[in-house]
């Protein structure tokens, strides 16, 4: 038990270890904090989706958070290679029995009401999370919070949790800090009142928003970059305006023509008439989205895992992932991409086997007699739609009786949540679910809501030990380890389907400096030189 | 015109209760939107819950009612703003570019069908055809995007979309209205040249034509005091459907000019199941079209004596 208190506290100070060590290296290349060579400007950034609203607790919209996580920020973040790290806590204590998290505010944060941050705020922001946050769940291990002064904020869990850290600084519904006056405010109509480096001056929903510099952001002093989403943060331009440009063809020309200064996503076919163009450069993130699909485990035949097995055996992901991504993507050995912390090809053998006679032997061992398989998809993703529309084929090049059914996305998704009849292969991808690490991809598989629908959500005892090992184990080898055994029982199962991974192009001005691209615009640190 | 206005009540409160049933039907609801393919089958019963879609149906629905009474349409679910807000924030946008693409769709429209007719079989008349068939069967989208590629990225004449209030500033209006009305008024002006065209060529042949040829009339007062006359009754019919689309928001132009219009507004709200939205927007559109019926009816009354006599438009 004492071992494992240790750990605990390894783990959390682990997290920030890890930047600690980046932080040095940056301090040996630059030993001052960023200071921004030029202000002043209004840096249009285009979106590719409208954002629904800015209430960053109850959405989960990645068009949210691209603008959101420049106004809002939290107690914990994540570092570039998305470890915890402390944003607005200036410090993290873990008490010896491993349950309770104190944390220390940093001083003379302002909030863009020019009212100053207290434990009070911190207090309030996560009761209205657990009241109407999207990710509560994260929330569920604590067993009560206080607030002993101004400055102190308590965690107290109802047991301890090595990864309860990792969960709360997820920034996929991330838990930002709101003035406590706001935290009554129900959802989707929370004023739009961070600490970060942009306030917001005006949103037209559907049409754009307009963030401004806020004078009294206090950038952090422990960093010297931006790191991830936390780090020594600096609003360069005066504005910044995220128009919604949804048309990918009208985005492209108006970056072209120097309308706006940066695109969020450049679709594969104008990419190389913009690398032509010298007046824009084109910028990649490698590693974006997982193509994923999962099959249904209580509808028939899919309930069988012959059938799904014989599904995986007949697949040529190389086909599926050209079609789906316009030639754009890297097959990938499993639920985590090389370079992060739960990274394995445990059970790689099982994808992209191309073997069309493995298949029909295993469809006869599990005796399928050309039922139905019905891939459920949609239009509103292109991606998706094109993915199901390869499978198919090879389904059916395999034997199989494979049929698409079209949706819009709401219906597809809410088909696949709620029902166990009318499916037998959902299609969608996966960026944050990817991102935020090992143990958050592996509870898509787990209980209480395994994706794929098993007969009374009861997940296979072997994948469920170890899934409860990777987030107990009291060391990360030992996690690691176990994580591994987790994905082969998924591969082998086939509770869900890793096509590959397509990157994330985006493209800005020449005029624009300083970008780099992540998971949603970091727009700190970013300046325009004319 | 007020018993017209009267009679159109009950009619807008079944289209409310038709979209309100409608909407429900459909699957797929707001909480499944927001929370996304991730959210557990707790988050999104609690997502419901925040916005109150675990109501009964009844309670919903009378709600519904019980608000419009009160003049209020309710609160976007996703915008979080009052839906007569998001509505009167947008109608600006769709109604001047509805405005400019009508008064285009009009001038031209009009001009080629009674030259059509002026210069029936003629290459003239077979060109004007040709070209009004062209515009009827474009997609419109991509009319938009080659009108994008050619007079703003080649060109550089116009912005690649976006939209700036009139009354901020009318010329930078002017500028950024006018590729999308240019592709809204390309699909109707075909439509309204051939109807013209058609209405002329019947007008032509009437006898008081001839007879006022025969008088020694030029041939411009022949056409526009005596042939005009006669063709503006098919002529208003169609202007009417032609505003009543225009003004009820093109989807397709608003997203590719990034216009943030109605059109826009009322397809993010389908996509992403904002009830409130949806329901509010479409008894706002058949309030819309509904009045317009009654211009329309009007307008020919004021341009046919015999509609007034026969007590047609009231």
């Amino acid at each position: 038990m004492k071992t494992m208190h240790a750990s605990i506290h390894q783990i959390a100070v682990a997290g920030m270890a890890v930047f600690l060590s980046a932080a040095s290296v940056q301090a040996e290349a630059q030993t001052q904090p960023f200071r921004c060579p030029r202000t002043g400007g209004d840096l249009i950034f285009a979106l590719e989706s409208k954002v629904p609203g800015l209430d960053q607790h109850t959405s989960n919209a990645g068009a949210t958070r691209n603008v959101a996580l420049n106004v809002y920020e939290s107690l914990v973040t994540r570092d570039e290679s998305m470890n915890p790290m402390l944003e607005l806590a200036e410090s993290m204590v873990l008490s010896p029995d491993g349950k309770t998290y104190t944390f220390k505010l940093r001083q003379g944060i302002q909030f863009h009401n020019g009212k100053t941050m207290t434990s009070a705020d911190v207090m309030a922001s996560f009761e209205r999370y657990k009241r109407v946050g999207v990710d509560r769940s994260i929330l569920d291990p604590v067993d009560k919070w206080s607030a002993p002064d101004a400055n102190t904020f308590v965690i107290a869990l109802k047991e301890a949790r090595p990864l309860f850290i990792e969960a709360l600084s997820s920034f996929t519904v991330p838990i930002v800090i709101i003035p406590a006056e706001n935290a009554q405010a129900p959802a989707q109509q929370l004023p739009v009142v961070g600490t970060g480096p942009f306030r917001l001056e005006e949103f037209r929903a559907d049409s754009f928003v307009k963030l401004r510099r806020f004078d009294g952001y206090k950038p952090d002093p422990r960093y010297t970059q931006v790191v991830g989403y936390g780090g020594n943060k600096r609003a360069c331009v005066d504005t910044v305006t995220f128009r919604m440009m949804t048309e990918a063809a009208a985005r492209t020309a108006a970056l072209e023509v120097g309308e706006i200064h940066a695109v969020e996503d450049v679709p594969a076919a104008s990419q190389k008439r913009l690398a032509e163009n010298k007046a824009i450069k084109l910028a990649r993130m490698e590693t974006f989205w997982m193509n994923v699909a999962y099959p249904n485990f209580s509808a028939p035949p899919t309930d069988n895992i012959k059938v799904r097995q014989a599904m995986l055996a007949a697949m040529d992901f190389d086909e599926i992932m050209e079609a789906a991504h316009e030639g754009q993507y890297k097959l990938n050995p499993g639920f985590q991409f090389p370079g992060q912390q739960y990274f394995t090809d445990s059970g790689k053998e099982l994808l992209n086997q191309k073997n069309r006679a493995k298949a029909r032997q295993l469809l006869q061992e599990g005796g399928y007699k050309g039922e139905k398989i019905e891939l459920l998809t949609n239009r509103d993703f292109p991606t998706m739609y094109n993915t199901a529309l390869v499978m198919a084929e090879q389904l059916k090049a395999a034997g199989m009786n494979a049929e698409l059914v079209v949706l819009d996305w709401p219906a597809a998704l809410q088909r696949s949540q709620k029902d166990t009849a009318g499916w037998n292969v959902f299609f969608t991808g996966w960026i944050t679910v990817i991102a935020v690490g090992g143990p958050q991809t592996l509870r898509q598989m787990a209980e209480p809501n395994p994706v794929y629908r098993p007969k009374d959500n009861k997940v296979d005892p072997a994948f469920m030990a170890a899934f409860n090992e990777v987030n107990s184990a009291p060391t990360l080898p030992a996690r690691q380890a176990a994580f591994a055994r987790a994905q082969r029982i998924a591969l082998e199962q086939v509770m869900a389907i890793p096509f590959g991974v397509a990157p994330k192009t985006q493209a800005v001005r020449t005029n624009v400096e300083g970008y780099k691209p992540y998971y949603t615009p970091r727009l700190s640190n970013v300046w325009m030189t004319n | 015109m007020a018993k017209r206005l009267v009679q159109s009540i009950p009619l807008l409160l079944l289209v409310s209760l038709l979209s309100f049933c409608l909407i429900k039907l459909v699957p797929g609801d707001p909480a499944v939107v927001m929370g996304g393919s991730n959210a557990t089958a707790a988050e999104i019963e609690a997502i419901r819950k925040n916005l109150g879609l675990d109501k009964p149906f009844l309670e919903q629905i009378l709600n519904f009612y019980r608000n419009l009474a009160h003049g209020d349409l309710g609160r976007s679910l996703l915008l979080g703003q009052p839906v007569k807000d998001a509505i009167i924030e947008r109608l600006p946008a769709t109604l001047s570019v509805a405005l400019y693409s009508m008064v285009l769709t009009l001038a031209v429209g009009l001009a080629a069908g009674v030259i059509a007719a002026l210069r029936h079989n003629t290459w003239i008349d077979q060109s004007v055809m040709v070209v009004a068939l062209l515009g009827v069967s474009l997609p419109n989208f991509w009319l938009g995007l080659v009108l994008i590629l050619l007079f703003s990225v080649q060109l550089g004449w116009f912005p690649t979309g976006g939209y700036v209030e009139p009354a901020v500033n009318f010329f930078g209006w002017l500028r950024a209205a006018t590729l999308p009305a240019v592709s809204l008024a390309l699909l109707q002006i075909g439509l309204l040249a051939r109807i013209t065209r058609s209405a002329m060529l019947e007008v032509l042949r009437q006898d008081y034509i001839r007879t006022a040829r025969a008088k020694g009339l030029t041939e411009l007062a022949v056409i526009a005091k005596h042939a005009m006359a006669n063709v503006r009754i098919p002529v208003i019919t169609v202007v009417g459907l032609i505003f009543s689309v225009l003004l009820s928001g093109s989807i397709v132009i608003e997203t590719v000019f990034s216009v943030p219009g109605m059109g826009a507004l009322l397809g993010n709200a389908i996509l992403r199941r904002d009830y409130p939205m949806i329901q509010g927007g479409l008894l706002f559109v058949a309030t819309a079209l509904m009045l317009l019926n009654i211009l329309t009816d009007v307008a020919y009354a004021w341009c046919d004596p015999r509609v007034r006599i026969g007590g047609g438009a009231q």
